[in-house]
This record gives structure tokens, C-alpha cells and sequence, in this order.
């Protein structure tokens, strides 16, 4: 970390108790998580891209650790100790650093030391409100340190599922376009799959077996896949098992005598990623471009709308904000409602909050099942440069 | 002497040999100094000219850390070590020598799993059954990393392999692998296949500069006179 002056370091000391005397007077309880986390945990949840952006390190006892590249993991943690089952309503507000790699020569934005004003909702089941009312303290906190513009961002998640849901395809092809959604390549390919037809696109598996497989008798399928296992001389090695290898086998032998996905959904699904709108107007242009294709979505629209008004109700100025159906893309343990503010000579690489939806997180971390959660951070080095005007 | 140039060489195997062979063919005559087995040498004739020899991994540590102005070795090696290589060294040429792929190699017996997508197509199914993400054994932790993430792969999680990658498959510490092959018969053997679309570098020895080292006049002029030399 660069070298910091006494008079920086107090001006950011200062800036978030007034962030945070915002957080505890709306009712969030001030925490204080381990600033060392178990590393297993996080390379579960995020993945081990995380190795490539966090301070990973093994201690004299052999145990991996990382210095906790957010909050919000440290945060569901402490939640999980204190209710293991992760069964009662919390809210938590917290200030601190947080560590991320930054390859040389990432600019001052994006400093591998940095402190995070943030708040974290669990266990509120009107969800809409929760969101509604992270947005609008986090604005308040913002405003209350001194942030006079900026831009809200919004997305949702939850209308994607929504559309997915009410779109005739099997329940795997669901699946498989939701966990592809955060990687845009790779969901075009699938969707041109699906449209296409799995049975027209060339695939480097054994054809012959494929087509004698019985789809109907596990076993059988699973004798076939060993005969031929055998006639090639392939021994099999590993932990994947035959049964595995079968079973997938079968989804390939499905997926190809299976109706193509029609051309209108493929065309619905595209249209939908491409929606960016004011907030208000997104609503709307959403509903035009299902109504004639006798697709429902409209629980979730209505939930799109209601969190528009909640957050109106509470002060958001939500004419300003702007929706963008693809936004959320880059984050993959969001579930839902997602946000982001940007302020004005920062750019949009580098905002100055953002948050979401994690309903799954909890889960990940421990607890029995889901749980609704609801956060955001705010990044208070690009806030103070935002507020005084000099670089971050 | 501070003011020259530091070339860094591998100091044992194959790599050294076919090193010495090359600079030998192109006029310019390596010897170490001190005793045979030392860590230092010059080229006879090149006074403002210092050669390390160190282990072809640590070649690319001296350029990372501009203790060295130029070095030989692999780009496997480079790439694995320096992370953002691109700006920090100038690959000046490939020797044609110490050729190696890195490839992803799964089981043979995964005859469902020709690709990339394949294997992140049964990633999710492969964790509800074994309760754990796929286990990468390799020691170019940082090459499959990139290349994963390149192509959309994040389900995973790296076991780093010092030795004796190929067998970990079929040992069941790993359940694929990251790792370098001339032939494939290696793999083979192992009971594994390369992925149609696994080949992540094809690697092989090259003269690199380093972007960090001081550049003296000294140093750009014993660097031409090497280039100029091995027709780079």
C-alpha cells in the first residue's frame, strides 16, 4: 500500500464514522469480523479465480488462510456463529479493510489495501423492502459524508429466472443457461446449442454408443458404457464413477432427441439481455416483449415495480436510475436485486457502492439452507477522492 | 562490471547443453568461472558481459527482478512466473529448442468430456456427487488458472504437484490435470487424453529481455552485439 499521510488516513477515519453513525441509527448493528479468514471457504464460494486477486497464505500450523478480500463472507460468518442455523432476523453495518491483488500498474482506484463501509440484511423475508432499504441508506450514509451526485445502476436477477422459468424448455436447459448467464460467451454457445439442436452440432463423443444407449434403464445404459469401455481397452481411473459417466452419457442421448428450444424463446432471451432503460420505463419495455408470446413473468415484474416504489417511498430518486437487464453479470454469488452507484469522476469501472441479493450465500457458508440476504459496500477511498475532488 | 549486462542460463540438463550448442554455433564461447560446477561465467572476449547460471525456474525470477538484462528459458516458465509477463519482459526470440506443450489431460475413461465446455458442463453434477469441486493437479498453478478463467471454468479447485503429475489421477489425490508433454506417451500411459481444445502454450526455450533491469549503454551494447550474434 502506498504510504498514506496522517491528515488522509484521519479524513477517512472521519468520513466513516459519519458512514457508519448513518448505518447504526437505521438499526444495523456495528461488527467488527476477523480481518484472517479460512481460505477453503472462500475458494468454495467465490472460486479459485479468488487465488489469482487474494492474499493467500498457509500458517506455521499448515492451515490455509487468506486476508479476506471482502466483508460479506467474514460478515455471514460471524452471523453463523452466533445462530448456527441461521434462523433469526440480523442486521449488521461494519468498517474495515479489506485486501485484494492488484497487478502492477492497476492505478489508484484499485489499491490492494482498502477500507469498506458496508451493511449486510439477513433473515427478512419481505424482500423487496430489504433491498429497498439498503439502497436508500446506503445513498443516505453517502450523502451524509458529503457525496452531492452520483448515478444508481440497478439490475435483477430474479426477472432473468423469472423468464427462464416461464419459457417451455426442460429443467436441465434451465440450469445449464442460468449457471452459463455470468459468462456471456459461453451462454451465447449454449443458447445456439439449444436452438440449433443438440442432435445437429458435432460433438467429440462416441456416436455409436450414444445412439444404443437406453434411456429408459440406468443399468443397462451403464452395461453398454462398460462393453465399450472394455472393447477400447480404456481402464477407468479416478473418482469420477461408471454410473457418473453413464448418467451424462444419457443427458447427451436426451439433450439430442430432444425438441430444438424454438427460435422465439432464443429470440425473447436475447432481447431481454439486451434491455438498458431508465429505471421506471424498463418495467414497461419488460412487459411489451413478453406479452404476445404468452410468456408470464409478471410476479416478477410486480416485484420490480413494488421495489421502485418502496424505494421512492423512502427517498431514492429513482428517476434518475437506470436498469440494464445485464447488469450483475460479473458477480456470481448475487441471486436477485443488484445495484451499484457511481460517482462522478471515478467512471463506471470503479463505483463507489454497489450491492445485492445473496440468497445462496448463507447456505454456502454453513447454514441448513437459504436465507434471504440482502448488503452493500461502499468503497470509502474513491468516496473521499469523489467528495474532496483529488485522485483516489 | 555494474555497469555491463547479466545473462542468465540454466545451469544443468538438456537446456544448458543445447544452450552452450547454440552460443558455441554462433560464435560466442561460454565459460564458467572458478570451478566447473560454479554459478558464474563469461563470454570470451564480451568483458562487459556477465553470465549466472541458475536453475532455468530461477532465469525467470532474475528477469522478473531485473537482476538480469537477458536469459534463456522456457516460456512456460516465464508465463507461470511473472504475472503480468507481457509488460515485464520481451521474449527477443525462440531458440527452437526445449520444445514442451502445456495441455489439460483428463481420463480416458471420461468418454463423455472431449472439451473445455464438456468439463464445465459436469462440474456442478461432479460436486453434488463427491460433495467437493474437481481437483487440477499441477505445478503451473498460475497458467491453468488464467486459461480456466479464460474459458469460463471456475468450478475447480488447484492441487499444486511438485512431481509425477500424470499419476495423480489415477492415484485420486487429483481428478484432472495441468501439465507439460513432448509426445503425449506419458499421458497415454497414465490412462489420460488430452481435451480437443486443452493445449494452453506451446512452449519452448527463448532469449527474453528483461523491461526491468537498468538498461546501461554498456548493457544495450552487449545486448546488440549478442542479438546481432544469434541472429535475433
Amino acid at each position: 500500500m502506498a504510504a498514506e499521510t496522517a491528515r488522509k488516513f484521519e479524513a477517512l477515519e472521519a468520513q466513516a464514522q459519519k458512514l457508519m453513525a448513518v448505518f447504526i441509527k437505521a438499526g444495523y448493528e456495528a461488527v467488527a469480523p476477523s480481518m484472517i479468514q479460512p481460505a477453503a471457504l472462500f475458494l468454495d464460494v467465490i472460486g479459485e479465480s479468488l487465488r489469482a486477486r487474494t492474499y493467500v497464505f498457509v500458517d506455521p500450523d499448515g492451515d490455509e488462510l487468506c486476508l479476506r478480500p471482502d466483508l460479506t463472507v467474514p460478515t455471514c460468518r460471524l452471523h453463523l456463529e452466533r445462530h448456527p442455523k441461521a434462523d433469526a432476523k440480523a442486521k449488521y453495518c461494519y468498517n474495515g479493510p479489506a485486501f485484494r491483488f492488484q497487478p502492477e500498474g492497476s492505478g489508484k482506484a484499485h489499491p490492494r489495501e482498502f477500507r469498506q463501509a458496508g451493511l449486510e440484511s439477513f433473515g427478512v423475508p419481505d424482500r423487496e423492502k430489504a433491498e429497498a432499504e439498503v439502497v436508500s441508506v446506503v445513498l443516505n450514509a453517502l450523502k451524509a459524508a458529503g457525496l452531492k451526485e452520483w448515478k444508481l445502476r440497478i439490475g435483477d436477477l430474479g426477472l432473468f429466472r423469472a423468464l427462464l422459468e416461464a419459457a417451455k424448455m426442460p429443467e436441465c436447459w434451465r440450469q445449464r443457461l442460468m449457471h452459463q448467464f455470468w459468462r456471456p460467451d459461453a451462454f451465447r454457445t449454449e443458447l445456439e446449442r439449444l436452438t440449433k439442436g443438440a442432435a445437429n452440432i458435432p460433438r467429440d463423443v462416441p456416436k455409436d454408443l450414444i445412439a444404443e444407449l437406453d434411456l429408459e434403464h440406468p443399468e443397462l445404459a451403464e452395461r453398454s458404457v462398460l462393453r465399450y469401455l472394455e472393447a477400447k481397452g480404456i481402464e477407468l481411473i479416478g473418482a469420477r464413477s461408471l454410473a457418473e459417466i453413464t448418467a451424462n452419457l444419457v443427458s447427451i442421448a436426451t439433450d439430442a432427441r430432444t425438441e430444438p428450444l424454438s427460435a422465439a424463446t432464443a429470440q425473447l432471451i436475447e432481447s431481454y439481455i439486451g434491455v438498458t432503460a431508465p429505471a421506471r420505463a424498463a418495467g414497461a419495455r419488460l412487459k411489451d416483449l413478453t406479452r404476445d408470446k404468452a410468456i408470464d413473468i409478471s410476479v416478477a415484474l410486480d416485484a420490480y415495480h413494488r421495489r421502485l416504489q418502496l424505494m421512492t417511498d423512502m427517498g431514492v430518486d429513482v428517476v434518475h436510475a437506470d436498469f440494464s437487464a445485464e447488469f450483475g453479470r460479473t458477480l456470481e454469488y448475487y441471486t436477485g436485486f443488484v445495484f451499484e452507484v457511481v460517482a462522478p469522476g471515478l467512471g463506471t469501472l470503479s463505483p463507489v457502492a454497489g450491492g445485492g441479493r445473496y440468497d445462496s450465500l448463507m447456505r454456502q457458508c454453513g447454514a441448513p439452507g437459504d436465507v434471504p440476504a440482502v448488503g452493500a459496500a461502499i468503497h470509502t477511498e474513491r468516496l473521499l477522492a469523489s467528495i474532496t475532488g483529488a485522485t483516489p | 562490471m555494474s555497469e555491463g549486462l547479466v545473462l542468465a542460463l540454466p545451469s544443468k540438463g538438456r537446456l544448458m547443453e543445447q544452450t552452450h550448442d547454440l552460443f558455441a554455433a554462433a560464435g560466442l564461447v561460454l565459460r564458467k568461472v572458478g570451478n566447473a560446477r560454479g554459478y558464474r561465467g563469461e563470454i570470451e572476449g564480451m568483458p562487459t558481459v556477465e553470465v549466472a547460471y541458475v536453475s532455468a525456474a530461477e532465469v525467470a525470477w532474475y528477469l522478473k527482478t531485473g537482476r538480469a538484462h537477458l536469459g534463456i528459458t522456457g516460456e512456460d516458465l516465464i508465463q507461470e512466473q511473472i504475472t503480468n509477463w507481457a509488460d515485464r519482459v520481451d521474449f527477443l526470440k525462440k531458440l527452437g529448442f526445449g520444445h514442451a506443450d502445456v495441455v489439460v489431460a483428463v481420463p480416458k475413461s471420461w468418454i463423455d468430456v472431449a472439451t473445455m465446455a464438456d468439463l464445465d458442463e459436469i462440474a456442478l453434477d461432479f460436486h453434488r456427487a463427491h460433495g467437493r469441486w474437481f481437483r487440477v493437479a499441477t505445478k503451473y498453478v498460475n497458467i491453468a488458472r488464467r486459461f480456466f478463467a479464460q474459458r469460463g471454468l471456475t468450478d475447480y479447485r488447484i492441487v499444486e504437484s511438485l512431481g509425477a503429475t500424470e499419476g495423480t489421477p489415477a492415484a485420486g489425490t487429483a481428478d484432472f490435470i495441468v501439465d507439460i508433454t513432448t509426445t503425449g506417451e506419458t499421458l497415454k500411459a497414465n490412462g489420460l487424453k488430452i481435451l480437443d481444445d486443452g493445449l494452453i502454450l506451446k512452449s519452448e526455450a527463448n532469449l527474453v529481455a528483461s523491461g526491468t533491469a537498468t538498461w546501461t549503454p554498456k548493457a544495450r551494447e552487449a545486448e546488440n552485439e549478442i542479438m546481432a550474434r544469434l541472429g535475433a
